[in-house]
């Protein structure tokens, strides 16, 4: 026992990132972009954290072929590497471009049709969503059904020529300025399986019977809303995949958010504009905690790239996922927290030079608790994890 | 098979087979673990470094740091990092392999030593020589102008005053003056190209303890019962299990990185994780195992308190994070991403 070196308990596994020169090639594409966006007055040093929403910027990247990027051609895509994605949506973010329009699209609504979709589905929707003029929301939370997906209460009833939907969804970013949405509904009761009898549906969001209604944020923002479902007709060309499948298919579609830059990069823009801002001299404890952040920073960036990859050579991930997830979030908050701490020190919170760094800065503050319960809370990720490692 | 997995499975055959926990306890009394060290130059893992045309492996610093990993995973106790570098510093210099126990020291800015043989006249105090006193040889690495140079001498002819580490190896402090030494330069590595070796090397020491904790943790969490069942049905201690298993990840993932890059950033960046992370599975492992982990019986003492002597060996974590933090202070808003982006992954800076 003292000294068994045994690791059968783990298996959890890294693959080192993959560089090629394709993915060098679309950073520097990337980074052009930006800076014409720059040069060009239409992307200016923001003093908010967040995806923003810019339906033109949003057209202006899938001008570039950047939206959709690894799907088939025939679709609308450009049958480029995950690697490649993963640059191009890294550089993107740390530049904070305002991507949030096309960002649930590209990142899982597309990837799930183009998994489980039928193929008039994927003709239907994915060339427009790749041109940046589809946009999609997520219909999973409900108002008694927040970590405890599966206790969904949304119904969809066979009806001869299609379903009938009621239920009502909430938290749902963007619904009031998005197309679509993909609805989880329960569509039977299967005895001992909470997870079966769920299915996925396409519900055009001005569909009747649909009513959108505000949720103002702490930050004071409308990004959240309540979607309400009224006997919300759909045919039966709005199910996506099989029938009862819905809990598989949304575990696919949710281990796709969770490895992302997005899970990491949220406060990223606080950071920089703290370096940005201090200057050339920076006290010792400074330096310390600066090099700290840096370094959870790099290393979250590896993880990322690592999950990227062995995704790109047909590995599932979803262990490694979650960890980037819980490691990520946390990591945001702390940013706030010690660029706070820093900011304070180095006595630049009245200094009239740090006007954007002060806004941010609270903006940053007040979203901060978001980050780890976004998407899953990390306790749910965490009970993945242990999943992962033989526990449960 | 890569290299680095041969040299991985090579090292651990030897530390299941010819590592005692009776040779890990025995270090207290000073004694060197020969047996070990016999297996591992018959297997040629201290040559992993050495060139070809030497004798050497010529592995890589990547397989070099696998083996430093099992070596850390094993507990294994003696200067096996010292010895490996040592090796290689040695032939990079113009000198032959070096047959006796050999430890190596880290003494900065030396400007009054001349090439070839001589006597250093006030050599400065050097603390913290890992096994100095049970070795023959002692190579001192030192910097003079911007080039990396090495002393090598008799320990014999050192005053050495023993001490040890929170692990009981030994930590000797060798003083003297008028010592007889053979200087060359060491080419191919600057000072803080040789310092950054050590820095990584230790690093996959780091990273095997933890690795270590993690797996024994989450495997004695299914063993043992209370309340009727496994300790590890309990969220609380799954949670627990969790962020360690986050911290072993995130380990492997940036000092993999370092040693494929070997840039100054992510070895930096490498020594600031690690430093947290040993943190965190100190803290829970011992959490985790209860009073059983405390006994000096069980192998997770043998982790703990390398991890201890290890955080901040060859650079505190302190100072690796100052020197990262270096690279970006002074830069603009948006200057900062294209320098964390690009020099990750590419060689020195």
């Amino acid at each position: 026992l003292a000294i068994d070196a045994n690791m059968s308990a783990s298996s959890l596994r890294l693959e080192l990132p993959i560089q090629s020169a394709a993915a060098d090639e679309i950073r520097c594409d990337v980074r052009r972009f930006i800076q014409d966006e720059r040069s060009a007055g239409r992307l200016q040093p923001p003093s908010k954290i967040g995806l923003g929403f810019s339906i033109d910027m949003t057209r202006r990247i899938a001008a570039k072929g950047w939206i959709g990027l690894t799907w088939p051609k025939r679709y609308g895509g450009h049958e480029r590497s995950a690697m490649e994605r993963y640059v191009m949506t890294e550089e993107l973010l740390a530049a904070s471009a305002p991507v949030g329009a096309h960002w649930i699209a590209d990142r899982q609504s597309g990837p799930v049709l183009l998994k489980f979709g039928t193929e008039a589905q994927k003709q239907d929707y994915l060339p427009r969503i790749a041109s940046g003029n589809c946009f999609f929301c997520v219909g999973m939370s409900e108002p008694e059904s927040g970590s405890d997906l599966a206790s969904l209460r949304t119904r969809a009833v066979r009806r001869d020529d299609g379903w009938i939907i009621n239920g009502r969804k909430i938290w749902t970013t963007n619904a009031h300025r998005v197309h679509y949405m993909i609805v989880l509904a329960r569509t039977s009761s299967v005895e001992g399986s909470r997870h079966a009898g769920l299915t996925q549906f396409i519900v055009d969001l001005t569909a009747p019977g649909v009513a959108v209604s505000p949720i103002v944020s702490m930050p004071g923002e409308h990004d959240f809303n309540e979607v309400l479902f009224t006997d919300v007709h759909v045919s039966d060309a709005a199910v996506i995949g099989e029938l009862g499948n819905g809990w598989n298919q949304v575990s696919a579609e949710l281990a796709y958010e969770r490895s992302g830059p997005e899970r990491w990069l949220s406060s990223f823009r606080l950071l920089s504009e703290f370096i940005g801002t201090l200057g050339s001299q920076a006290r010792q404890s400074t330096r310390q905690e600066l090099g700290r952040l840096l370094s959870h920073l790099l290393t979250l960036r590896q993880l990322s790239m690592s999950v990227a990859g062995m995704i790109e050579n047909g590995g599932t991930p979803n262990i490694e996922a979650a960890i980037v997830k819980d490691l990520g979030t946390k990591f945001e908050q702390e940013v706030v927290r010690v660029v706070r701490n820093m900011t304070s020190v180095e006595g630049l919170l009245d200094h009239e030079n740090a006007v954007r760094l002060k806004e941010l800065l609270t903006h940053a503050q007040l979203w901060a608790p978001a980050f780890t319960i976004r998407g899953g809370t990390n306790e749910i990720l965490r009970g993945i994890i242990a999943r992962g490692i033989g526990l449960r | 098979m890569s290299d680095s997995d041969i040299f991985r499975d090579a090292a651990e055959h030897i530390f299941v087979n010819e590592l005692t926990s009776a040779a890990i306890e025995s270090i207290k009394e000073r004694a060197f673990p020969t047996a070990l060290y016999k297996a591992l130059t018959e297997a040629g893992i201290p040559l992993v470094l050495v060139s070809e045309s030497h004798g050497g492996a010529d592995a890589g610093l990547f397989a070099a740091m696998t083996i430093l990993r099992a070596a850390g995973a094993a507990a294994a106790p003696g200067p096996l990092l010292e010895i490996i570098l040592g090796q290689s510093l040695l032939t990079k210099s113009g000198f032959a392999l070096e047959s006796e126990l050999t430890s190596l020291a880290f003494g900065g800015q030396i400007d009054d030593l001349e090439l070839g043989a001589g006597i250093w006249t006030k050599p400065p105090a050097l603390h913290n020589v890992s096994w100095g006193g049970a070795s023959r040889r002692l190579i001192v690495v030192y910097q003079y102008a911007n080039r990396a140079r090495i002393a090598v001498s008799n320990t014999a002819d050192w005053s050495i005053s023993p001490g040890a580490d929170t692990a009981d190896e030994p930590r000797d402090q060798l003083r003297g003056q008028d010592i007889p030494v053979v200087c060359a330069e060491i080419t191919g590595l600057n000072y803080d190209e040789t310092l950054r070796s050590a820095a990584l090397l230790r690093a996959g020491q780091i990273l095997g303890a933890i690795e270590w904790i993690f797996a024994r943790s989450a495997e004695y969490a299914t063993e043992r019962k209370q309340f009727g069942r496994e300790i590890g049905k309990f969220q609380a201690v799954q949670q627990m299990l969790a962020e360690l298993a986050d911290n072993a990840l995130a380990s492997s993932a940036i000092v993999e990185a370092a040693s494929a890059a070997f840039s100054n950033m992510l070895v930096a960046a490498a020594r600031s994780r690690l430093g947290d992370a040993a943190d965190v599975a100190i803290a829970i492992g011992h959490q985790v195992h209860g009073a059983i982990g405390f006994s000096r019986e069980y192998g997770l003492n043998y982790r703990t308190r390398r991890l201890m002597a290890w955080r901040d060996d060859y650079g505190s974590v302190a100072s690796w994070r100052e020197r990262l933090a270096q690279a970006f202070v002074g830069l603009a808003r948006d200057e900062v991403w294209p320098k964390l982006a690009d020099t990750a992954l590419r060689g020195p800076d």
